[in-house]
């Protein structure tokens, strides 16, 4: 059984326990998490609910194997009542700033997950005092070890596959007898290539005023994805550090229809955008495991436009909305949901312009501020021919550099993590789709010779990806401007972006050290950032070009006082108390680490205080 | 109970070869399957897709929980799957014996649909009664113990009711003596795991008649008159049906008792396309094709790869879990074959497909 669909005329008599705007993976967990225990659920959905069925979802697959433009949300069809951000594609964002954000986020059933690549990488511990060790940024409310509880949590939840104890040498800690869930994905093949260029080099410098010395070493990054369930594994128990032995194992996304899928990962290197075993987690998971489906309606199509307010006390009274009928008409109706507590789920961008459409800047004025993401560097070489590296085989990523995650560089420049794809070239914008596409449309080659033009400029190609972590800063931000809207009249997010030094030093540094990879392994370099790129940079003199990380976080930001920040230590309003902001917009930094698996433990975290405002 | 009449299973060597016998009919039922989902036309015919693709993975597992059970018993797995006759010859009777219909290798088809459904009928029988009916003709793949050669298992179901009855008597008569395998020798969850239903490593009596249970339910449903299983999953019989009716069967999972009952499904409707399918060839042999053709060279490949695959199989069963592992990326292998093969036409047959040949004969070099 999968959650309730349910309509308009259905919720308008009913006031719920709880309304959810967004069913990505953070509204999944908190509507799992309460009506487990009782409460009564709505979810507001923006986008379509195709895809909780097993029809829906191969017709998303049918619809990426069939797209030219290979983008992370080509498996879902253009909605211009609810528009997703595809990489500046679309038009969106409205971007104002020096540098693009760009990036994307998927408004549809499952959210951003049905897009994500699936790394689940904690912070660390000194992440969360980045003003306080670094001088940059800001300072978490709460520490690692408080969270630490609820990330075990949802390593359970999205069931993750890693090497506890090459975590624990990047810097992550675990409490005794813990492993995570199912054991690493094995490295691909062209990792062991990269493997061996990188222990030729052995170590680095970084840092200019206190020089480190790094020592290079490839490890793997945990992910969301079905590997070999751990035997050790223990799942969490009924207390804090409680562990119950329990052999993981996953579930297939259920359908409607008695077919189960949701296999081992097979390596068919497409997980962004869409996994065709379903061996990458996404939120339908958390919707199709809830044990009681029936307390939680979904209504899709229903974008939230306007959060109400009672002016005495602050609280939220209820969330307008419009539904649209059906994707290529703007015929819209109008309608409203009420409950006892309001989530907003809806990604750190959507949140943020909520709540500023609804003219609720808080008392902090900090609504919309401390935008951040990760911005990518991008490196790109050929392996020598005598190397065939078996590129596009394997997960997007199974290996990476996570050496550089911490360190007391981070003074001076960010801290970053590097990985390899074993999806070739296809983020720069050369990789295996536009080989195809000009070795038939343009060479009209065909047959053994299609084969080998394929194989020759395919099967050696290697990219690199330097992820940087960006400190929250309040210029950084989403705003709302009536001139620009869409077609429903919804606001479309303002956004002003840039990148401080402090990052583009850690770019130049990462290029360098891409070079020297790539020089190690006899790879010939073939990176080149064009001038008319949007995010095009210098910096020292070189030219440089980002990629948006779609890890948007910070606009709700996380705090110690109403003063300081939009949310407390449980992600609740500071002035609307029983409103709760959860995902990326309340991380008040986001370190090296992708931040699906952070946001995913805030909330479980924010789910038990809800419960207990719910109790109260 | 213990020896009456109907007693066929008096040894563990009885017992062994009883379970080799029930691996045989596991694998049995895989080339008929694979062959029917590979002729689908990419993109057509979803439900038939996803049907077939998911009892094929449950066939594995039967394979995989009757060694568990082999190998918990001392059974010497060495030599079972790679020995040329663990394949039947196609067409072939199932080596359950029963012997009023035959199986092929051939395309999707109203007619394949109907083989599938005698593969996985049921009947109850009573407790004590024989399990064994009469049969006509000379049966070459089960001996069945202690009666006359022309006597048959009228359904896999009743085959394993037997097992049970066997491993029953003997653990009575032996005791945990019974179990003298050696455990590493178990495929445990980590290594296999698939929406398939969970695999039950074997150490003791409790583990080997779990085991043994889901072998049986998955196929043809615990008892009389439900459509699903002990995990509460449709059973390959309804499963198949539903191509036949062109409609999904509806099971309650929190109260099994409301799900739909047998023969009557009321969940969605679709429509098979019986046209989008490639037209294979039926229980193709290697004569068929041109010697030194493409087609001759890629059957054969596929013959070699299958026996190879099989190999990795027995490997895993026989201390070497890890296997299963590379032994999965072999299946990609075998697909890609099969695919070659099933895509394209054999020279001067009018409208017929080439198919994949799983036997390796002992002709062949």
């Amino acid at each position: 059984m999968i959650i309730k669909s349910v309509d308009c005329q259905t919720i308008s008599n009913i006031v719920y326990d709880v309304v959810i705007v967004g069913s990505g993976v953070a509204g999944a967990i908190v509507a799992k998490q309460l009506s487990e225990q009782g409460k009564t659920v709505l979810i507001l959905e923006a986008g379509t609910s195709e895809g909780l069925t097993l029809e829906g979802y191969q017709n998303n697959i049918e619809t990426f194997y069939g797209a030219l433009n290979k983008n992370s949300n080509s498996p879902y069809p253009l909605n211009p009542n609810a528009l997703s951000p595809t990489d500046n594609t679309y038009g969106y964002f409205q971007e104002k700033g020096v540098l693009p954000l760009s990036g994307s986020y998927t408004r549809i059933v499952g959210g951003t997950t049905r897009h994500w690549e699936g790394k689940t990488i904690r912070m660390l511990p000194e992440d969360f005092k980045l003003r306080t060790n670094y001088g940059h940024g800001l300072d978490w409310p709460i520490s690692y070890d408080d969270l630490m509880p609820y990330y075990r949590k949802a390593e359970y939840e999205i069931g993750v596959a890693g090497d506890t104890e090459e975590q624990k040498e990047a810097g992550a800690e675990f409490i005794d007898g813990y492993v995570l869930p199912m054991k690493k994905l094995p490295p691909s093949f062209l990792d062991g290539i990269v493997r061996k260029g990188i222990d030729q080099i052995e170590e680095v410098t970084i840092g200019k005023e206190n020089p480190e010395t790094i020592k290079l070493k490839l490890s793997t990054f945990p992910q969301g994805r079905n590997s070999i369930p751990h035997p050790d594994y223990q799942r969490p128990g009924y207390t804090d550090d409680q562990l119950i032995k329990d052999n993981f194992i996953p579930e297939g996304v259920a359908s409607v229809h008695p077919v189960e899928y949701g296999e081992r990962c097979q390596g068919n290197a497409n997980c962004v955008p869409i996994c065709p075993v379903q061996a990458k987690y996404d939120a339908r998971r958390t919707l199709s495991t809830i044990a009681f489906p029936e307390k939680v309606h979904l209504l899709s199509q229903a974008v939230a436009t306007q959060v109400d307010i009672n002016p005495e006390n602050g609280r939220v009274t209820a969330i307008n909305y419009k539904q649209y009928k059906n994707i290529s008409s703007s015929e819209y109706t109008v309608g409203t949901a009420r409950g006892r507590l309001f989530v907003l789920a809806a990604n750190a961008v959507e949140n943020a312009k909520l709540m500023l459409a609804s003219n609720l800047p808080s008392t902090s004025g900090m609504m919309g501020c401390n935008l951040m993401d990760h911005p990518y560097l991008l490196s790109w070489a050929l392996l020598p021919t005598t190397k065939i590296a078996g590129t596009l085989r394997g997960p997007q990523v199974t290996s990476g550099l996570s050496t550089f995650r911490k360190g007391d560089f981070r003074k001076e420049q960010c801290a970053f993590a590097m990985s390899i794809h074993n999806d070739g070239w296809g983020w720069s914008g050369t990789g295996a789709t536009d080989i195809l596409q000009d070795a038939v449309d343009k060479k009209h080659k065909y047959g053994a010779e299609l084969r080998n033009e394929l194989i020759t400029r395919i099967s050696q190609q290697l990219l690199l990806d330097f992820m940087c972590e960006l400190p929250a800063n309040s210029s950084n931000r989403v705003t709302v401007d009536p001139q620009y809207k869409d077609q429903l009249g919804n606001y479309r997010p303002v956004i002003h972006y840039n990148v401080p030094d402090y990052c583009k030093k850690t770019m130049a540094y990462a290029r360098k050290l891409s070079l020297q990879i790539f020089e190690s392994l006899g790879a010939k370099d073939y990176s080149h950032y064009d001038k008319s790129d949007p995010a095009y940079f210098e910096y020292e003199n070189e030219g440089y070009f980002f990629r948006g990380g779609n890890h948007f976080a910070g606009t709700h930001v996380m705090g110690t006082t109403k003063n300081n920040s939009v949310v407390d230590r449980n992600l609740r309003s500071w002035d609307h108390e029983n409103l709760y902001l959860v995902g990326g917009g309340s991380m008040p930094s986001i370190g090296s680490s992708n931040t699906t698996l952070t946001l995913a433990a805030l909330s479980f975290l924010a789910s038990e205080q809800m419960l207990r405002d719910l109790k109260a | 109970m213990t020896n009456n009449g109907y007693r066929l299973i008096h040894t563990v060597e009885d017992l062994r070869y009883y379970l080799i016998q029930g691996m045989k009919i596991e694998h049995a039922t895989i080339p008929p399957y694979l062959t029917a989902l590979y002729s689908l036309k990419p993109g057509t015919n979803l439900e038939a897709f996803h049907i077939i693709r998911a009892v094929v993975v449950e066939e594995m597992l039967h394979l995989t929980l009757a060694a568990n059970v082999f190998n918990a018993v001392g059974g010497d797995i060495n030599g079972v799957l790679t020995d040329p006759e663990f394949i039947p010859e196609y067409p072939a009777h199932l080596p359950t014996g029963s012997v009023d219909f035959k199986v092929n290798i051939e395309k999707f088809s109203p007619n394949t649909v109907e083989t599938f459904l005698n593969i996985e009928r049921s009947k109850e029988v009573d407790k004590d009664a024989p399990l064994v009916l009469p049969r006509p003709e000379l049966n070459p793949w089960l001996r069945i113990l202690g009666l006359e050669e022309t006597y048959t298992f009228y359904s896999i179901g009743l085959f394993y009711a037997e097992v049970i009855r066997g491993l029953q008597e003997l653990h009575q008569e032996m005791g945990d003596d019974l179990f003298c395998g050696d455990p590493n020798k178990q495929i445990t969850p980590e290594y296999y795991y698939d929406g398939a239903g969970e695999i039950v490593p074997v150490y003791d009596f409790q583990s080997a008649i779990r085991a043994l249970r889901v072998i049986q339910e998955q196929g043809e449903g615990s008892r009389q008159q439900t459509i699903y299983d002990a995990e509460r999953e449709l059973c390959h019989y309804y499963r198949f049906q539903q191509l036949e009716l062109g409609q999904y069967y509806s099971i309650d999972k929190n109260n099994p008792l409301n799900s739909d009952s047998p023969d009557h499904p009321t969940g969605k409707t679709f429509i098979v396309d019986w046209d989008a399918v490639y037209p294979v060839k039926t229980n193709a042999k290697l004569s068929d094709y041109p010697e030194g053709s493409e087609l001759y060279d890629a059957a054969k490949e596929f013959q070699q790869q299958y026996y190879a695959f099989l190999g990795m199989i027995q490997a895993s069963f026989n201390g070497s879990p890890q296997a299963l592992i590379p032994a999965v990326g072999g299946m990609f292998k075998l697909k890609e074959s099969a695919e070659r093969l099933i895509r394209n036409p054999i020279p001067d047959m009018e409208g017929v497909n080439a198919a994949p040949i799983y036997r390796w004969n002992k002709e062949q070099k």
